[in-house]
């Protein structure tokens, strides 16, 4: 029976951490006809937080393109799922999960970052899947100041992703960095993790058809107090006094279990296969125990009962409240038919003996699925939950007031831009300026080459690539993008742009984009300015992902990225790109490969410089983000994907930040190796290929998106062909075997401008 | 008879799939064994530890490992000659077992592979390692041509040979220093090793030449689609590059 | 003057739980082990601050998960050992995280290991001695640091 224990719900709020608002809490008592328990107010609270109900940004998500061919499983459950293609008669998915973990980041980075890559892997695992890689796109503060809280966050933030993503031994092969003070006192650290699977064995984060009777499996970690109240946590605004009252939401990663856990999982996949057995698995998020449990059955139609004093626990005095909502790390839940119980145990625990790996982990039955569809907790023989299932997890929707963003109409300038700066001046100062600077201090630290099945490695191309199926020629490539200098200036246009981006990212190594997945970071949505900028990039990336096909399958939204003092960060809508190929051997790099080659830019020279960095170096002003025109791009790219199939592209770079000429040079300072060769570049005068439609710092520095591809001269007739009639493709210049960058009839030495790309970073990641 | 080969899986290792289809690749029947299954380990004729972060290199790297029950096994098989191979985690947990450099007791450590310099962080990046000792000082390398240069990934946080200048020594005149860092053009030189290794030392080996002991992963760098550079020589997903230590290590394991 | 802080976890020390199971396992004799960082350092500042200044620096102290005492001494307690490594390492530079602590001219770490009988009292000299021998000090790169030792 249950016998509430009658709280003063609307006294306690303020020191009871609980975020619920005052008409939710009424609408909750109004539908249960009681106050709630102290177990169901912090249920509700967790279910109900914005990390897990999506209750202001769901209706405005419904506007992205999510079906598709290539569409295996969209946005739905823990991860989506892309078809990659097939061998010898099976069929590959691409499981692909996107997250945030900023806010525990900013206040201890290297847990925060860490747990971040940790629960990421786990959604991807509960799929049924591998797990073969891991992206880390990142925004920190400016961080010059050595001595500055800002240098802390972006260095143990980075440090945690290092440790706890290679201890489990999945490679980090795509990420990007940016470094805006108006990430001082939010920083972003997203994760995309990335599996595969086998189509015909994906496993659901649902309770299965018939599932009524079946064992509530918890698996992983003691459950202990850590991360208690980490949902409603990462919903509120930080500032400097929450640090320290919100110290029990450290949540404590540990890989050493991961790593066991995964592998582990990977024998209970093994043997479900075995015996032909549908199963339910889902990683425990934002709500623990019971977000995980409640979620897992009501997604199949059913309830669940659960006594928490089966949950194995790290110490005896928890609260029931604890036990059921805390988000310890490194657990799942498996739904599974109770005769196969005995043998999952096992497997858990003595073949894998998780109770030897950490202090009380293992598996153990918690509970069962019902037919009603009720949600019970059971603690020392009290009912201390009893609510309808589908009102806990249904949706709540909060239709807050947002405001249209304008962008301002400036009068500009069409007219080229004159600076006054020598060349090789303002090039060496975009080199290395903060988001050009050479990025190998940073992921250096990140191994991107376990599993041995990595193609191209963080910094060998625009995309990481791997080849997933052992013997297979098939290959995948992932990419990250998000500007945040485009952010600030016009919301929209960056949530193009970061599609344009992450999508040109994965032509430029020769793979076909075929979906994405989004995080959106942004302010406090109850400021209809900062809900005014998320609905915005909403359209952005929904105009862009429908013109390229990319579907999204899956993706995560972080709201109140604020201090207390108003900081929020610039609309940050952060894209990951699947990209695919039939046969990875026509993979292309970025580093040049010979002397003698021809090079092309294929792309169309604008005169916004709008967000660009060679504006930021010059301390200029220009309110014009480039314009994608579609219907060029789009050929663009389905020739430069048949160019690198025929295998006519000795080396293929995107051009972003910091334009054509950073473009050629990191093309070049690959090859500035002892030991071999080195490559330069001699570039024509831009005229050549502008005729004048923009100056020479529009061409050089402008980032209107665009190639550069290095054709040998035995292929060039070849490659032509394939790009007749397609407009854009122009060609500016010959690699040369000097270690020089020579434009026009001026030479740039090419070490000193490696050397200037390394620099900065170095500083900050020794 | 075919020889058998032991891939083990500590509690942590992460590089158990791609050392296994490797060794099968280059005609090894290999095996993986869980350290739930330590007892199997004496039916095998060989060992290979494989990469990763036993006991997540909890205290220092290997040392837990060192003291797990499959170690037991492996001291065992060593003594009685059997070859045993560490790559990156393996082989730091083979120096923290003092099975190599083998200059001290069991499970004494002479000489460690310790924290990186000059910064004492994890760095991943590709190296060449170039054979240091005459191919037939180790049945595990005597496939190998003198001098010859193999591709590798360093991936490691401990990486760094460390002992007493005394002990450094001996290792270097007694021929322990299996493998150095070198550049591309087979050059040996400070700047290409990544971290500050003393002797520029990649790998060690013990007296006997049967244990041998490599930070960088050769097998990270053992197929075609690894480096894509090679595509006009090798099929994309043949073993190539790295593949040519572990061909010498299967060759060695069928020739005993 | 030489000052001595330790630095330990409040959140789960996962690696102390590891040694605990393994030193068991090695046949020593011991309930709990604590694992801290220990900095022994040389302080020209005002020492009714010092534990202020030495909190100040994130990179070794963060209040969300560490806890941070005040030794009082800079050699180990009885069930103590410290660990240092031997080496060429730049102390103050990399020990202090490239950061700053004002009035801080040199530091050294150690970890510090701490033994714990049953009956809560420090393990015994033997048994400390016998953990680090065989699991906590690497003779080859690393010195051990006993109470009473020089």
């Amino acid at each position: 029976m249950l016998r509430p224990r009658p709280v003063r719900l609307l006294a306690e709020l303020d020191t009871s951490g609980v975020a619920l608002r005052s008409d939710e809490l009424a609408r909750i008592e109004r539908t249960l006809g009681r106050a709630p328990s102290v177990v169901e107010l912090h249920a509700f609270d967790a279910q109900w937080s914005e990390h897990c109900s999506y209750k202001s940004s769901r209706h405005h998500l419904k506007n992205l393109p999510t079906t598709g061919p290539r569409v295996v499983l969209g946005p739905a459950e823990d991860s989506g799922i892309l078809h990659l293609g097939e061998h010898e008669g099976e069929r590959y998915g691409i499981v692909i999960a996107h997250e945030s973990h900023n806010h525990p980041s900013q206040v201890v980075p290297f847990e925060g970052a860490a747990t971040g890559i940790g629960g990421i892997v786990r959604d991807v695992v509960c799929m049924g899947a591998e797990v073969i890689a891991v992206a880390d796109p990142l925004r920190f503060g400016l961080v010059d100041d050595a001595q500055s809280h800002q240098r802390y966050v972006a260095q143990t933030a980075v440090d945690g992703i290092s440790a706890y993503g290679n201890a489990i031994g999945v490679p980090n092969i795509a990420g990007d960095v940016y470094f805006d003070e108006r990430f001082d006192d939010n920083c972003l650290v997203n994760v995309v993790a990335m599996g595969v699977v086998k189509e015909s064995e994906i496993i659901h984060s649902y309770a299965p058809q018939g599932a009524a009777g079946w064992d509530i499996i918890l698996v992983g970690k003691a459950t202990d107090p850590s991360g208690f109240g980490g949902a409603s946590f990462s919903s509120l605004t930080l500032d400097a006094a929450d640090e320290e009252s919100n110290k029990g939401a450290v949540q404590v990663p540990d890989p050493f279990l991961k790593n066991v856990l995964m592998r582990a999982s990977y024998a209970v996949f093994g043997y479900l296969r075995q015996h032909n057995i549908t199963a339910g698995f889902k990683d425990l998020g934002a709500g623990g125990i019971m977000g995980c449990s409640a979620e897992i059955t009501s997604a199949g139609g059913y309830g669940a009962d659960i006594d928490l004093d089966k949950v194995n626990v790290a110490i005896d005095s928890l609260k029931p409240e604890v036990i059921a909502i805390g988000e310890t790390q490194e657990r799942l839940i498996w739904v599974v038919p109770p005769a196969v119980t005995p043998q999952i145990l096992r497997i858990y625990n003595d073949d894998f003996t998780l109770p030897q790996i950490a202090f009380n982990a293992r598996a153990v039955v918690i509970g069962t699925v019902t037919q009603e569809k009720r949600y019970v907790l059971h603690y020392r023989g009290e009912t201390v939950m009893n609510v309808d299932i589908d009102f806990l997890t249904g949706s709540i929707r909060d239709e807050l007031p947002y405001e249209e963003i304008d962008v301002a109409r400036e009068i500009v300038d069409e007219a080229p831009l004159v600076t006054g700066v020598q060349m090789d001046e303002l090039l060496e100062r975009v080199l290395s300026h903060r988001d050009v600077a050479s990025r190998e201090p940073l992921y250096r630290r990140y191994d991107s080459v376990v599993r041995g099945a990595t193609v191209l490695p963080r910094g060998a191309g625009d995309a990481g690539v791997l080849a997933p199926v052992f013997g297979a020629p098939l290959g995948v490539a992932l990419s990250v993008a998000g500007n945040p200098r485009y952010g600030r200036l016009n919301a929209r246009a960056a949530g193009e742009h970061a599609v344009y981006e992450a999508v040109r990212k994965s032509v430029a190594v020769g793979a076909r984009p075929i979906g994405l997945t989004d995080c959106l970071n942004f302010g406090n949505p109850r400021n209809p300015a900062h809900l005014g900028q998320f609905v915005a990039s909403i359209e952005g990336l929904a105009r862009a992902a429908g013109a390229f096909g990319t579907p999204f399958v899956s993706g995560n939204v972080s709201l109140y990225n604020e201090s207390a003092g108003g900081n929020a960060v610039p609309a940050s809508p952060i894209i990951a790109c699947v990209g695919a190929l039939t046969d990875v051997s026509t993979v292309v790099s970025t580093s040049l490969k010979q002397a003698g080659s021809v090079l092309y830019f294929i792309g169309t020279p604008q005169s916004a410089l709008g967000g660009s960095v060679v504006i930021d170096v010059l301390g200029r002003h220009d309110p014009r983000l480039p314009a994608i025109d579609y219907d060029t791009v789009v050929p663009q790219h389905d020739m430069l994907l048949a160019a690198a199939s025929a295998n006519v592209l000795r080396a293929m770079h995107s051009i972003g930040n910091g334009g054509l000429l950073v473009a050629l040079c990191e093309m070049a300072f690959p090859t500035l190796r002892r030991g071999i060769k080195p490559i330069g570049v001699q570039v024509d005068d831009p005229w050549q290929w502008t005729h004048g439609s923009v100056g020479d710092i529009e061409a050089f520095f402008g980032e209107s998106g665009g190639f550069i591809v290095e054709v040998a001269a035995e292929d060039v007739e070849a490659f032509e062909g394939i790009a007749d009639d397609i407009e854009g493709v122009h060609e500016i210049g010959v690699t040369i075997d000097q270690a020089v960058l020579a434009v026009d009839d001026e030479a740039f030495d090419l070490h000193r401008l490696r050397d200037m790309w390394m620099k900065p970073l170095r500083e900050v990641y020794p | 008879m075919s020889k058998r080969i032991a891939v083990l899986v500590f509690p942590g290792t992460n590089s158990e799939e791609e050392t296994l289809r490797l060794l099968r690749d280059c005609g090894g029947d290999a095996h993986l064994v869980h350290w739930s299954r330590a007892s199997l380990l004496p039916k095998f004729d060989a060992y290979v530890l494989p990469g990763g972060f036993a006991y997540e290199d909890r205290i220092r790297a290997g040392a837990i490992a060192a003291h797990d029950e499959m170690m037991d096994y492996v001291i065992e098989g060593a003594r009685e000659g059997k070859l045993v191979l560490g790559v990156c985690n393996g082989a730091q947990i083979l120096l923290e077992a003092g099975l190599v450099p083998g200059t001290g007791e069991v499970r004494r450590p002479t000489a460690a592979f310790t924290r990186n310099g000059p910064v004492p962080h994890f760095i991943c990046t590709h190296v060449w390692v170039k054979l240091a000792i005459d191919p037939a000082r180790s049945p595990i390398t005597a496939g190998l041509h003198r001098n010859e240069l193999i591709p590798a990934w360093a991936a490691h946080g401990e990486g760094r040979l460390a002992a007493d200048e005394t002990h450094l020594r001996e290792l270097d005149q007694n021929g322990h220093v299996a493998f150095v860092y070198a550049h591309p053009d087979g050059h040996v030189d400070a700047s290409a090793t990544p971290n500050q290794s003393a002797l520029n030392a990649a790998a060690l080996v013990n007296k006997e030449g049967n244990v041998l002991a490599i930070m960088p992963h050769p097998e990270r760098d053992g197929w075609t689609f690894n480096h894509p550079d090679r595509r006009g020589r090798h099929g994309i997903l043949e073993p190539s590059g790295g593949a040519v230590f572990f061909r010498s290590f299967v060759a060695g394991v069928h020739a005993r | 003057m030489k000052r001595s802080v330790a630095i330990s976890l409040k959140i789960p020390d996962n690696a102390a739980y590891t040694t605990l199971t393994t030193l068991r396992r090695l046949g020593i004799d011991a309930a709990r082990v604590e694992r801290s960082e220990v900095w022994v350092v040389e302080d020209d500042g005002d020492e009714r601050d010092f534990l202020a200044r030495m909190e100040s620096n994130e990179t070794i102290f963060n209040p969300n998960k560490h806890r941070l005492v005040d030794l009082g001494i800079d050699r180990p307690r009885p069930g103590e050992v410290w660990i240092a490594e031997r080496g060429a390492h730049d102390e103050t530079r990399e020990h202090l995280g490239g950061k700053r602590i004002a009035g801080i001219s040199k530091a050294r770490r150690y970890v510090g290991w701490r033994l714990v009988q049953s009956n809560g009292a420090p393990a015994d000299d033997a048994v400390v001695r016998s953990a680090a021998e065989l699991l906590l000090c690497n003779p080859a790169t690393e010195t051990a640091l006993y109470e009473g030792s020089q």
